[in-house]
């Protein structure tokens, strides 16, 4: 004889995390549930939390710049050029023509890689294990194009406040155009294996749907937003950094399902492919320094600047007292706005689909807890 | 009428094993058999720290300014030195470098002013105690010594 | 690149300080050097000023960046404006910067952004310490996170915000980190002997 509460229906609560394999990181979800049922879900986070904004109260402009990369460390080449772009509106300097242009074939190989660690790793929660030895595969390309560059594979520190430091090396057009022509045949493979694949289409179809008002009321940016239908991107909205030579479209879908940031993510990478091009065959010739004082010391001031990182609006909020430490680095992280979402998008679904869900945020925790 | 004909012959799913057959080639493997095989890092690699010796007379290039000290975040690099009474310069004496706490940024590198502090290719900074981490002039100069494997 | 812990009053005159509006409008006993903004006049700006009156204290731009200071009690209503009437439907961000020397504390900013007209807009605010402005909750469900991450780091609490937690920090940490008067090495200590099991987190 089952006891009472076995034909009790109450809720289960259950703890996803913090150390899951399919949340990304150490995020702990505690779902509530009637069955299969989401009926609610709290997130849990700060697991990772470094205090990256107040390590830049006391650290000088410049000795800042290696940590940002640490946050989002999947795309840390977007985030360094956010935070020099900041610090440069700060002073009043520009980024020399050629110095931009490194910047932006860099930051767009850099979502290329931020996108395949997201393919990969979102295809393997739902249960294709291929594409993520594909992705990782194509991604140690731009990885090995970033090491030539800068020294490093992950955690950059490619820019510098006021252009770069580093001169191309020999060879850079070239192995950034044998990137440019091996790559776009890639994505095709990977939609052959997932695009009209029916357990993938049936997993992700018409789950976690957001639309453009819920996006628009949550904050949510990037692909997400994109997927919903608002042809938004701060290249185009806002340009900086020479986006606006560039002739690149936004890909968009309507419905605001997890397949439709699927395929979005799949086409601004072929999008970001034609950026690059264009960027390596107009390379402006030229300093890659702007005039930096040796010193940096921006004057007493604030300011606003946000860039269009692989997962959405990246945005810095920098207050100078006038001396050479910053008074207030505010960092405003996509991941973190985004994964509020993330009840919204998973109530009443079910379980499985919370995996399907966090997945295709393409939340990193790191940027998440700062 | 296609829509059902693809599904009875499952398409979709031989598109998909194509693609799996086709990187079955023994072209396309592109796993390093590390340690037996090792990878070759960039020229611009930042990794092990070392501390460069003039070649003709062995003696350090360090001319014990402290700027790299100053521009590390982390404030890891600790250079002491003594004042020669008879050049009237400064002698290094001892330089320690913690790698544990080192993010290999290279702000270091580019703080110096005679290019005697390099980040080399060198990536294989293991070792078994914390105090290990801790490098002292020594080992900048000469180098560590990792553990020759055989495969 | 110079390391030195530069005490708050030893900073340089602004190299250009134009002669424009001032920005600490709270009666600092000595302003730092100011930010060199100059009045941003807009049809907007001027709107704002008829139907806000005395809460809206000012329009400014600086470095090209639009931004509006008012009174605390006047941000949400303005905020709600922006929303409703002026298409400012994104909220980007909401912090918080500490001036411990000056009486009104807490500059609270508020970032929001308008797809329509592809514009971005600053409200800022100086509050005291201890005063609790009111949430934004109620015009962006994004506030609930942002409001909660500077009540964590500032210890700024939101009046009538649902869910008023620390959302980085453990539960029971004391302390608000982003305060200029939490150093950098300080840290909770009862919390990680008691919750670590260690003597110290450093
Ligand atoms: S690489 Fe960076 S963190 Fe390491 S010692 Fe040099 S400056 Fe410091
Ligand atoms: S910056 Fe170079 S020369 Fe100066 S103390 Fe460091 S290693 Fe020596």
């Amino acid at each position: 004889m089952p006891d009472s509460t076995f034909l009790d229906s109450t809720e289960l609560v259950l703890n996803m995390g913090p150390q899951h394999p399919s949340t990304h990181g150490v995020l702990r979800v505690i779902l509530k549930l009637d069955g299969e049922k989401v009926m609610g879900t709290s997130c849990v986070i700060g697991y990772l939390h470094r205090g990256v904004e107040k390590i830049a109260e006391n650290r000088t402009w410049a000795q800042f710049n290696p940590y940002v990369d640490r946050m989002d460390y999947v795309a840390a080449v977007s985030n360094g050029l956010g935070y020099c772009l900041a610090v440069e509106k700060l002073l009043g300097v520009e980024a020399p023509p050629r110095a931009q242009a490194v910047r932006v074939i860099l930051t767009e190989l850099n979502r290329i890689a931020s996108h395949l660690v997201w393919l990969g790793t979102h295809a393997l929660d739902i249960g294709a294990i291929t594409p993520v030895f594909y992705c990782f595969r194509e991604r140690e390309e731009a990885l090995n194009i970033f090491e030539k560059y800068c020294g490093a594979r992950l955690t950059t520190h490619a820019f510098r406040i006021g252009g770069l430091l580093y001169e191309t090396y020999d060879g850079f057009e070239r192995e950034v155009k044998a990137f440019c022509k091996m790559f776009p045949p890639k994505v095709d493979e990977y939609e052959e294996l997932l695009t009209n694949n029916r357990i993938w289409a049936g997993r992700l179809k018409n789950v976690g749907v957001l639309t453009a008002d819920e996006c628009k009321e949550y904050g949510v940016t990037g692909p997400v937003l994109r997927a919903a239908g608002v042809k938004w991107d701060l290249r185009k909205a806002q340009p900086y950094s020479g986006y606006e030579k560039y002739d690149f479209e936004i890909p968009t879908r309507e419905n605001g399902d997890t397949y439709d940031r699927y395929i979005v993510r799949m086409r601004e990478m072929r999008q970001a492919v034609r950026i690059i091009e264009q960027a390596v065959e107009g390379m402006p010739e030229g300093p890659i320094m702007g005039k930096v004082p040796k010193v940096i010391k921006p004057p007493v001031g604030e300011a606003y600047v946000s860039i269009e990182a692989p997962k959405g609006e990246l945005g810095y909020y920098v207050v100078s007292d006038g001396s050479v430490q910053p008074y207030r680095v505010r960092v405003r992280p996509p991941s973190f706005v985004n994964l509020q979402a993330l009840d919204r998008m998973v109530r009443g679904g079910l379980v499985a689909d919370v995996v399907a869900v966090i997945g295709t945020l393409d939340i990193v925790l790191g940027e998440v807890d700062r | 009428m296609v829509k059902l004909l693809r599904k009875i012959f499952l398409v979709d799913l031989f598109t998909g094993l194509m693609v799996t057959f086709r990187n079955q080639r023994p072209k396309y493997i592109y796993t390093e058999q590390y340690p037996g095989e090792r990878p070759k890092v960039a020229e611009r690699y930042r990794g092990a720290p070392r501390l460069n010796i003039n070649p003709e007379n062995g003696e350090t290039l360090c001319i014990s300014c402290n700027l790299c000290a100053l521009a590390c975040p982390e404030g890891l690099i600790v250079v002491t030195s003594e004042r020669n009474e008879q050049t009237k310069r400064k002698d290094l004496t001892t330089f320690t470098y913690d790698t544990s706490r080192c993010m290999f940024c290279g702000l270091c590198e580019d703080a110096c002013p005679v290019d005697a502090l390099e980040l080399t290719q060198d990536f294989e900074l293991a070792t078994y105690t914390r105090e290990g981490q801790i490098w002292d002039r020594q080992m900048l100069e000469e180098g560590p010594r990792p553990t020759p494997y055989k495969c | 690149m110079a390391d030195e812990q530069k005490p708050e009053g030893s900073q340089q005159p602004p190299p250009a300080a134009k002669p424009a509006a001032p920005k600490p409008a709270a009666p600092a006993p000595k302003p730092p050097a100011t930010m060199a903004a100059t009045p941003w006049t807009s049809e907007m700006a001027r709107d704002l000023k008829e139907r806000f009156g005395e809460r809206v204290k000012e329009t400014s731009t600086y470095l090209g960046q639009n931004f509006i200071v008012t009174t605390p009690d006047g941000a949400i209503p303005v905020l709600e404006y922006l929303k409703l009437e002026a298409d400012f439907d994104y909220l980007v961000d909401i912090t918080a910067v500490d001036w411990p020397k000056r009486a009104d504390r807490f500059d609270l900013v508020w970032v929001v952004y308008s797809f329509a007209r592809n514009e971005r807009v600053r409200i800022k605010t100086c509050i005291f310490d201890g005063f609790k402005p009111p949430t934004a909750v109620g015009a962006h469900l994004t506030a609930n996170w942002l409001e909660r991450e500077v009540f964590d780091m500032f210890g700024i609490e939101f009046d009538g915000h649902p869910d008023m937690r620390r959302i980085l920090m453990p539960d029971e940490w004391s302390g608000h980190p982003l305060r200029k008067d939490y150093s950098i090495l300080q840290q909770d200590q009862r919390w990680v002997q008691e919750n670590l099991g260690i003597e110290s987190g450093q």
